[in-house]
């Protein structure tokens, strides 16, 4: 009588715990997210010149704002103006950057984003209008003075991608 | 198709390499020391480059504000997510306009560009 019923209880236990509930909550709110799809390298043409072209070896950095409320941001991306990390240079470096639309989630409501853009010095801004996801491509070139070679070692350049509520 | 997209988006949002904070737009409340007023945010590291993000305010014309945090520089492990408090003096709240964190980067082998991210939220201004 006595193993019958701890028989059954011990059928009867695991079943309770297996019927616990675990509660998974969440919370949804507006965001802008910056994701860093692709780091750039520069590549090396010629002595003097460090470029992301990809004609020329380098690779452009991509990055990617998704955003879940309309015209509520601003995407600011500003190329570099100088190396994060570089050996001693002793000459000036000259550069150029540009920052163009890659790709887009939605074709009809973003599909003026690129003509839409203003550039104030090394910065263009985008006027996030719609909800979704864009991918924003850079270039940069650094030219040393006076076309001399750029000294051996390793070089940085930093690109700032900034997320900013209207 | 808009569930749809949403679906989409919200899988691409889990990618690594991404900064996310909220809200967008944090609302001031009086703390619990006279005269200074306090509003919360979650900063959440998606990216596996970035150790460490850099709290700042700044006005409408991106002047520095004065504020206290813990901690100015967060350190925050890579999917690791952080509240944290930002306290403003009352007579600094017409002036806050913007909280921002930035990432820091560290230094890459090889010459490269690396990609530093700030996301800045905008204060509300109707209390």
């Amino acid at each position: 009588m006595f193993k019958k019923l701890l028989i059954s209880m011990l059928f009867l236990v695991p079943f309770s715990v297996q019927s616990a509930d675990i509660p998974i909550t969440g919370n949804v709110q507006s965001r802008c997210v910056i994701t860093t799809d692709t780091p750039g390298v520069y590549g090396n043409p010629n002595a003097y010149t460090l470029t992301t072209a990809s004609a020329d070896g380098g690779v452009q950095p991509i990055v990617r704002y998704d955003v879940t409320l309309a015209n509520a941001y601003y995407a600011q991306i500003t190329t570099p103006t100088s190396f994060a990390q570089s050996p001693s240079l002793s000459d000036t470096v000259t550069w150029t950057g540009s920052t163009e639309v890659s790709s887009i989630s939605d074709a009809t409501n973003m599909g003026s984003y690129e003509t839409n853009k203003t550039t104030f010095g090394q910065t263009t801004q985008y006027d996030l209008t719609a909800t979704g996801s864009t991918w924003f491509k850079s270039s940069s070139t650094a030219t040393y003075g006076g076309n001399k070679a750029f000294p051996g070692g390793t070089y940085t350049a930093n690109v700032e991608a900034i997320c900013v509520a209207k | 198709m808009k569930k749809l997209y949403a679906l989409i988006l919200l899988l691409f949002s889990t990618s690594a390499f991404a900064h996310d904070m909220v809200p967008t737009y944090p609302e001031l409340r009086p703390s619990y020391l006279d005269g200074v007023l306090v509003t919360d945010l979650e900063l959440f590291n998606k990216r596996n480059d970035v150790e460490y993000y850099e709290i700042a305010v700044f006005d409408e014309y991106w002047n520095p504000v004065p504020f206290v945090t813990s901690y100015k520089i967060l350190k925050l492990s890579y999917l690791d997510r952080i509240k944290f408090s930002v306290y403003i003096r009352s007579k600094d709240k017409d002036r806050a306009t913007y909280i921002c964190t930035k990432s820091r980067i560290r230094g890459e082998s090889g010459p490269s560009t690396i990609i530093s991210s700030m996301i800045c939220s905008k204060l509300k201004k109707d209390y």
